[in-house]
């Protein structure tokens, strides 16, 4: 049996009024291909589908898409990792508008992430060098800067499905978090009280669905604890 | 004439993007697959919310042992011979168990217990096993 049977979401603005599941047959084979593959196979049957999709190796994190209920990158995820019984699903990442088949609008992800300023601000004047940190110091941004924002993990946070506009969500609270520990930012009291109201951080209630599908292997939910402790050592 | 091109421009927006506004929002619960952790979490505030609304009854139920000798007859015959007003015990002190060890649970995760990914799973399943063995010895002291 090497024939795979997927169900995409389908959903043309133009043409539908809602959206419906679409079946296809896929020969992969025998072959464990990463499921890009199989959609890429697919757009050769059926060329209206519609996704993204750019690096193909888990870099460029443009391809996330809700797998058999999990987010992830469909170029970096085996079939044989998500496949149930030879069935695969295929939808968008939830929780955010539907552009077009597999491709979301995700300007509200994007603008969680601006909110947090997600650049390094020091007021200290210039120096003639690189402002130098200690390695040690450099440590504290492992498992922070190497977020792609796919949005995988923000997209499977219900807290985020329903405050997009209030909570910063997983993606954006890890970059806050990787500035707040940044040696040379000299920004940590404003980033903070930023962040200091019901809504931003404390909509988090620590399920993990960030950190479980994550496909970087990162833990937003570690940080937003980090990002708590320093709110609350912040207060008066 | 400013207006009038400001009309024609929306007019061309909306135009080239008839389905802003209205477009589907992919959102079907049952589609998506839930880790344990978050089925411990939501079952956390669902035994919160039972735990709630049991306690009018039970405060009720105290209220009138407490009225009179007979009230207290009344209720202490109630739990110990009828049979529905035992499960509702049960269920109440089922709740109550399984939400004070859910809630220790994220007591530690705020102090940074348990936030690694194995680290929740295992916490979650501590949960479940700690308050099973609790919903049992429960049941035990009911009946």
């Amino acid at each position: 049996m090497s024939t795979l049977q997927v169900s995409i979401y389908r959903y043309n603005p133009e043409t539908d009024d809602a959206p419906y599941m679409q079946e296809f047959q896929v020969d992969t084979q025998g072959r464990d291909l990463m499921v890009l593959n199989v959609i890429q196979m697919i757009k050769e049957q059926d060329s209206t589908l519609a996704y993204r999709r750019s690096c193909r190796e888990g870099v460029c994190g443009s391809d996330g898409v809700n797998m058999n209920g999990k987010n992830g990158l469909t170029c970096v995820t085996p079939i044989s990792e998500v496949t149930k019984g030879n069935k695969l699903v295929l939808r968008p990442l939830p929780g955010l508008p539907v552009v077009r088949d597999l491709v979301v609008d995700m300007s509200m992800f994007y603008k969680q992430y601006e909110r947090i300023q997600p650049y390094l601000q020091n007021d200290a004047s210039e120096p003639a060098i690189e402002r130098l940190q200690s390695p040690e110091d450099r440590d504290k941004l492992d498992g922070l800067y190497e977020c792609i924002l796919c949005a995988c993990c923000s997209t499977s946070c219900p807290s985020f499905w329903w405050n997009p506009d209030k909570f910063v969500g997983p993606a954006g609270l890890l970059q806050a978090y990787r500035f707040l520990a940044d040696s040379r930012d000299t920004a940590t009291k404003e980033r903070l009280s930023s962040l200091d109201d019901p809504f931003s951080v404390f909509r988090c209630r620590g399920i993990m669905n960030c950190v479980n599908v994550c496909p970087k292997g990162l833990n937003p939910t570690r940080a937003i604890g980090k990002i708590r402790e320093m709110l609350l050592s912040n207060a008066t | 004439m400013l207006r009038g091109a400001r009309e024609s421009e929306s007019a061309v927006n909306s135009k080239k993007n008839p389905s802003q506004g209205k477009r589907p929002v992919n959102l079907d619960l049952t589609s998506l697959q839930f880790p344990l952790p978050s089925l411990v979490s939501i079952t956390h505030r669902i035994s919160g919310i039972i735990l709630f609304v049991g306690l009018i009854f039970l405060f009720w139920a105290f209220d009138v042992s407490l009225s009179s000798p007979a009230g207290f007859d009344a209720v202490k015959d109630a739990i110990t011979g009828n049979a529905l007003a035992k499960i509702v015990c049960w269920g109440l002190l089922s709740a109550l168990g399984y939400h004070l060890v859910a809630g220790i649970r994220h007591l530690l995760m705020d102090i940074g217990y348990g936030e690694s990914l194995e680290g929740g799973q295992r916490g979650s399943q501590l949960v479940i096993v700690i308050s099973a063995v609790l919903v049992i010895l429960s049941g035990v002291w009911v009946w």
